[in-house]
Formats: C-alpha cells, structure tokens, sequence
C-alpha cells in the first residue's frame, strides 16, 4: 500500500545491531531532551518567516460547507477497499436542543498527521512514523505486528486493526494521489468543497491562507498531539455536555460500529 | 460500555499472569539472597525453590496468550529488531531476558531434589546466587513495565498516570507471594518432627508478613491513586468516575477488588500475623486459611488488571 522509499531518519533502517540499536535509544534520548534548545536558539538567530520551511500536508475541513453526505467517507472506502466496519474517513453528527429549538453540525474526521504524534512513539517496532519529507504519518503493513499499541495511542480513534491484513490502517493522506499532484480522494469527491488539502508550510498555498483569514480548531488540542486537520466552525460538542445542568440534550451520531466517540 | 476492546481477555490475562511471575521470581529470588544458602533448616531455600520452579511458568503462558492476541502472530520477532523508547519495546526485551534467566534459574533448583546429585547442587548455588541477583532487578521491570506501557497514552486518561505502574508493581509482588504460599500449602505434607513444622512456620510467617505490609502499600496506592485523580478537573476526573460510586465498573471495583482482593485476605492474614508480631507467639495458619487467603489475593490481582483495562479503553478524553 505505501511503497515510498523510506525515509532516512536516523531511527530507521538499524535493524537486528544491539549495540547501533542501543546507541540510536541514546541518541533518541537526547535529541528529544535537547530539541527544546535547539529550537530556542533557531529561534533567536533567524527572523520570523527566514527560517526553512518543513513540508507539512494539512487539511482544512470548512464545516459550513459540508452537508454531511457521507461521499467523503465511500470515495475512501473505495479507493481503499476499506472493510466493512471500519472506517479511514468518516462523518459524525452533533445534534443539539429540545425542538422547536434544535441544530444538527457535521464533524468530518480522518487522521490528523499530528506533528507530535503518540501513536508514532508507542509503536514498538517502528512501522509506523511521521514521513520527513510531507509530514504524512503512514503505517508499514510488512512491519506492524498487530500490536494495537497505537490504536489505544490515538486520542482520535483514527486507527483500526484491518480486518483483512491484521495491521494497523489509517488515513495516509492518500499517498499515491498526492505524490502524483493529485488532491486526496475524499477532497476530490467533496461535494460542497469543504476538505482543502495543501501544504502547511508553504505561507502562499490555499490552505494556509484559510488558516490565516479564519478562525480554525484542532480536536483534542489539549492532548498535545499538534494536529494537522483544522476545522473551520466545527461544533465541539460532546455528549458528556449533555451531563451538565445546563444543557438538555445533546446526540453524537457516529456513524461507526464504535457508537462512542472514545 | 458498549464498543468493543482494543485490548481483551488475552492482554488482561497477560498484565496478571506476568506479574504473578515476574513477582513469584522476584519474591523467590530475594528470599535466596536473604539467607536461603542454610540457616532455618533449609526453609528458605525451599520457599526460594518452589519460587523458582514456578515463576517462568506464568509468564511463558501470557506471553503465549499476548503473542496470538497480536493481528500477526509470525512477526512477532519484528519487536526485537529494532530497540526503541516504546514501552512494550522496552517491555519485551525485558520480557525477554527475564524468561530466559528465570528458566535458568529454575533449572540450576533442580538437582536439588535428588540427594545423589548434592555435590552437582551444592556446586550450583553460586549459580543460583548469580540469577536471582539477575531476576530481582528483572521481575521488578517486568513488573513495572505492565504498568508504564498502560501509561504512556494520555489518550487513556485513566492510565495516563505514573502511579500506575508502581501499584502494578506492588500487585505483581503481592501476587507473587500468594501464589508462593498456595503452592506451599497445597504440596505441603503435614510431618511428625516438630522441627520441620516449625521451619515451616517460619518461613509462612516471613511470607504471610510481607504480604500483609505489600497489601497495606496496595491500598494506599490505589487511594492516592483515585484520590488525585479525583480531586483533578477534567479527563482524569471523568475517567476515574467509572469506578467510583456510580460508575458502571464500580461495584466490580471495590467488591472483588478491595473486598475480596485486599481488605479481607489482609485482615485474615494480619489477624495470624499480629499475636507473633507483638507478642512473639507461635505463627500457624491453617492451611484452609492460607488457600483462602492466596486465592483471595490472586482474584484480586485479576480483577485489578481487568478493572484498570476495561475501564481505561471504555472511558476516553473528554469533549471532542
Ligand atoms: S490522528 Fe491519531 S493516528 Fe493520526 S497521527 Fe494523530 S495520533 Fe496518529
Ligand atoms: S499495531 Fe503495528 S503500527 Fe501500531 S503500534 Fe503495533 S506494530 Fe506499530
Ligand atoms: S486523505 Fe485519502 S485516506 Fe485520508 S480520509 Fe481522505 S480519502 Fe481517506
């Protein structure tokens, strides 16, 4: 499924050789106890703007736009040959209110290529990583074990255990439209146009300049993953609101087996 | 509840079949570095030996019971090419090691049982010695481990905590003794010298105590545990409602948990305890008494692990 080359991150490629192997652990340990630093004094020697720009796949999903159609989640079911009961790519629904006095929002979701990842941490055999080269998180289907590690990782539910090939899938940004200057399937079926897909980093692409002029939520933002999806006017509502004294009635529709966001 | 686990029966029989051993192997291994060379007539060195032939046992059956919990079984062997910080990386070159040394350590008891081979088994003890210097440290990781690898997320409010892993630590150790005695009372062969009863005693007392103190600790883990989880707002607050008065896994919690896991095996067994502590009598528990109370204390190791598991997959962050 994602034939790319690998990247060359210094964490990858070692493979069976304790002693590299332990030396890479040490070295993981202090690259991430010194990144604080290094960023503080990237920070200081370069002016806003100056400093080189990673790639970063993003996607904005404009929630006036979409009309909760589902066409998003079956153009991905079948560029994928999802199995049935799991889902890449999906639509929830938040009602809200006591009639006459109600509201229905949409909430799209995928995977949110988090630029902090847990999911990429937890796996113990590295076959799943953030790609260096577009920021995509991708899972290598000959590596996973099956695991699991990352499912439970995910705060967004995102990944799923394929019923057929017993690895751990997800949205990867469809990979094979995008190396190819395509836009990912469910932004090409959107039929409101609310999925915008784009670099991150680059300041003049659409999607950035949406970001900018907008005002954009993450989910969960509070679980420090620094998701890449942004959502233009999305409706955080959850059920657990529907426990407070103040709020009468609150409905998630998932549209997923799991019938609980978790 | 509904939805269905991420992690099931296999993973749960898994976190308390491994710390069963890793526990027996630890408890086994620091009663021989106490003094199971001789002294006490040979007791401790059985207490350590009974340890020893058991502890490998448990967690070669969760490892098995893990490795066909996993979507590809065959690759397993992925997870040892490569060393990473994942915590299950970490745990199962742990894991590893330890079923490796506690085999050993396990082989090097055996000649013991055959009075021909007293010279081969006097020869081992610096073996033994040498392994159960190994499987302390060892046990404890493996032990610990279990509790870190449920921690690491907090997309799991309920384990993102670090005191998780000391209370599986305190479990797996508590276990590990109960399994010890109900071993020992179940092979146990009642003899006409009073001399072997007493060392008997003896050493059940040395195991009874330390089980009393570990599931004193146990409480006050689990205390602070849901106390600070608790007293904080939001997803740990949430989270940690499911087990508290009126949560759907309550019940489960403090009756077979606390009840039956703790409170009652550590009032049954401080109560035989005591007298000796304080007024140097005589220790002897019945042995209905000694099955009652392991089994009691087994149970609740189980049931904590299933407890802490369901309750931490079924409950999430808060809000969206
Ligand atoms: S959304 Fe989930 S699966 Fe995707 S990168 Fe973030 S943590 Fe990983
Ligand atoms: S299921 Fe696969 S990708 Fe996920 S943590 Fe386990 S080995 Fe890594
Ligand atoms: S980007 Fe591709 S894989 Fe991801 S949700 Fe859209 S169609 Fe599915």
């Amino acid at each position: 499924m994602n034939d790319e080359p690998r990247p060359t991150s210094s964490r990858r490629g070692l493979v069976t050789a304790m002693i590299g192997a332990v030396m890479t652990a040490a070295a993981a340990i202090s690259t991430s106890v010194f990144r604080g630093g290094q960023a503080k004094a990237n920070g200081n020697s370069s002016e806003p703007g100056t400093k080189e720009r990673k790639v970063q796949y993003g996607m904005v999903i404009d929630v006036r736009r979409c009309i909760g159609c589902h066409a998003c989640t079956v153009a991905c079911k079948s560029e994928f040959d999802v199995p049935p009961g799991v889902n890449r790519s999906w639509v929830e629904y938040v009602e809200k209110g006591v009639y006459p006095n109600v509201g229905r929002s949409f909430l799209p979701r995928l995977c949110n290529h988090c630029s902090e990842p847990p999911c990429v941490s937890v796996c113990p055999t590295d076959a799943t990583w953030k790609r260096e080269q577009d920021g995509i998180v991708v899972v290598d289907s000959g590596l996973c074990i099956g695991c699991k590690y990352c499912i439970q990782a995910c705060p967004y539910d995102a990944r799923f255990l394929n019923p057929v090939t017993n690895v751990a899938d997800k949205c990867d940004f469809c990979i094979h439209r995008v190396s190819q200057g395509l836009t990912p399937s469910c932004v090409n079926t959107c039929v409101g146009g609310a999925r915008i897909f784009g670099d991150l980093g680059d300041p003049d692409s659409d999607i950035s300049k949406l970001i900018a002029r907008n005002q954009v939520t993450v989910l969960r933002g509070e679980m420090g993953t620094l998701p890449n999806v942004y959502y233009i006017s999305a409706d955080h509502t959850d059920e657990i609101d529907a426990g407070r004294p103040e709020v009468r009635k609150v409905e998630v529709i998932t549209h997923r087996r799991d019938k609980k966001r978790r | 509840m509904g939805g269905e686990l991420t992690w099931g029966l296999p993973v749960i029989l898994y976190l308390f079949l491994a710390g069963v051993g890793a526990g027996v192997g630890t408890v086994s291994a620091s009663v021989l570095l106490r003094g199971g060379g001789g002294g006490f007539g040979g007791d401790h060195f059985r207490l350590a030996r009974i340890g020893a032939l058991l502890s490998p046992l448990p967690v070669i059956v969760g490892t098995t019971l893990i490795v066909f919990e996993l979507g590809q079984p065959s690759r397993a062997f992925n997870l040892f090419k490569v060393i990473n910080l994942s915590p299950m990386n970490i745990g199962s070159w742990l894991l590893l090691v330890f079923i490796c040394t506690s085999v050993l350590y396990a082989l090097a008891f055996l000649p013991s049982f055959m009075p021909e081979m007293k010279h081969l088994s006097d020869r081992l003890e610096r073996v033994r010695r040498g392994f159960a210097w190994v499987n302390v440290p060892m046990g404890i990781g493996v032990a610990v481990y279990t509790g870190v690898m449920l921690g690491a997320m907090p997309s799991r409010p309920l384990w993102n905590s670090p005191i998780l892993a000391l209370l599986f630590l305190i479990s797996a150790l508590s276990t590990g003794v109960a399994a010890i005695i109900l071993l020992r009372a179940i092979f146990r062969r009642k003899s006409a010298d009073p001399a072997t009863e007493q060392g008997y005693h003896q050493s059940a007392y040395l195991l009874t105590a330390s089980d009393v103190m570990l599931i004193g600790f146990e409480l006050m883990v689990i205390f602070l545990f849901i106390m600070f989880a608790h007293l904080t707002i939001g997803n740990m607050k949430y989270a940690v409602s499911i087990i508290l008065p009126g949560g759907d896994m309550a019940m489960m919690f403090w009756v077979w948990v606390v009840l039956i896991g703790l409170l009652l095996p550590g009032l049954a067994e401080l109560a035989y305890v005591l007298p000796r502590l304080l007024y140097h009598r005589h220790y002897a528990a019945p042995v209905a008494v000694e099955v009652l109370v392991s089994i009691g204390v087994l149970i609740g190791g189980f049931m904590l692990r299933y407890v802490i598991v369901v309750a931490g997959q079924v409950t999430g962050p808060m809000g969206i």
